[in-house]
């Protein structure tokens, strides 16, 4: 009976190809990239070292670091809100 | 004018055969010359498809091999004027060929007929090398599948670069009963991933398995839904501008049923 009354709700849950699609785009950066997460965890650290030199960021608050595929590429894209510019000395 | 069209996938059992099969046969019911070339070396099933299993006396590396001419090699299918079979040889292997040789064979077939259709292995080595090798474009077939349209994408590029026209997509074994769920990727989330222009859609259908196992490709049946598919995918390949989309839309609506129990609209029993 708790069988029958699980298959009803899975079976009106549905939906699987969201997931499907989400994995399947993964997936074809990778295989374009050939990028391990933590390669992509590295750069990303790197790549806000060389931003803080420049302006004031929160790493906390980067929001974005993903690659994505567009038209026969593959862009990086990411969001790194900017507190203020950082203030050099003159050279 | 005559054309050479490849078939291919990248990953195995999504329909590359079955397809190049009733293509074959769709074609050649517009009154084209059609030959259709199994390139899967080693092994060979083009044949069983068709039915014709039982004529093969040459095949295609006997030809290559100067054993026998193209013409010795061809089985005429008897029940279509127009459709013939080059059959791959079953005890050998990929390496028996090579791009060049295969790029002069399909020169030769093109004298002789409107569409060479190559009917390429699976994977992305040797035989792949070999069917592209002759052919003017290529034809994607995939299935509704992470794993499938993961390994049509590898594909593309290597349709390209092999420097291949914009290769077109044929989406196989869709079943509109899951898409109406939410369980299938649809034609639109497909199209969004490869970005490729769709020859169209055929459903998955029990008339497949049946076909197979008689040897009578379903293009031949016109009452098939799935045998139509393939009728439009073939026109849209020689150029027609007018194909409407097959509709496929899972209906279990009333006045749906009713039509079709009373015959007056196409099956629509589309595996689900």
């Amino acid at each position: 009976m708790k069988d029958l009354i699980n298959r009803w709700f899975s079976r009106n849950k549905g939906a699987s190809k969201d997931e499907a699609k989400q994995r399947l785009k993964f997936l074809l950066i990778h295989d374009q990239v050939d990028l391990t997460p933590g390669q992509l965890e590295e750069m990303k650290r790197e790549i806000m070292e060389v931003i803080a030199r420049y302006v004031e960021i929160e790493p906390e608050a980067v929001s974005d670091f993903r690659l994505e595929r567009g038209e026969g590429h593959v862009a990086l894209v990411s969001s790194v809100p900017v507190r203020r510019v950082v203030e050099r000395a003159a050279s | 004018m005559s054309e050479c069209i490849v078939v291919t996938s990248g990953k195995g059992g999504v329909g590359k055969t079955t397809t190049t099969a009733n293509l074959g046969v769709a074609l050649a019911r517009l009154g084209h010359r059609v030959v259709v070339v199994d390139a899967d070396i080693g092994l060979r099933n083009l044949d069983v498809i068709l039915g014709l299993e039982n004529r093969i006396v040459y095949d295609l590396v006997h030809v290559i091999e100067g054993e026998c001419k193209v013409k010795q090699a061809l089985i005429r299918d008897k029940r279509l004027e127009g459709l013939y079979l080059l059959p791959a040889a079953q005890t050998r292997d990929k390496n028996a060929v090579t791009p060049a040789q295969m790029r002069d064979l399909v020169a030769q077939l093109k004298q002789e007929f409107d569409y060479v259709l190559v009917d390429c292995p699976a994977g992305i080595e040797q035989g792949f090398k070999n069917a592209v090798a002759g052919a003017d474009r290529a034809v994607i077939v995939t299935t509704p599948e992470v794993s499938a349209i993961r390994d049509a994408d590898r594909i593309i590029g290597m349709v390209e670069a092999a420097e291949l026209p914009e290769p077109t997509l044929i989406i196989n074994r869709f079943r509109a009963r899951m898409v109406a769920r939410g369980d299938m990727m649809n034609k639109d989330d497909i199209l969004e991933i490869l970005a490729i222009p769709l020859l169209g859609v055929v459903p998955d259908h029990e008339d497949i398995i049946v076909s197979a196992n008689r040897g009578a490709p379903v293009a031949f049946d016109d009452k098939s839904l799935v045998g139509e598919a393939y009728r439009r995918v073939a026109r849209k390949i020689r150029g027609d501008a007018d194909v409407p989309e097959l509709s496929l839309d899972h209906d279990t609506g009333m006045w749906a049923t009713f039509k079709r129990w009373m015959g007056l609209a196409p099956s629509q029993e589309v595996v689900g």
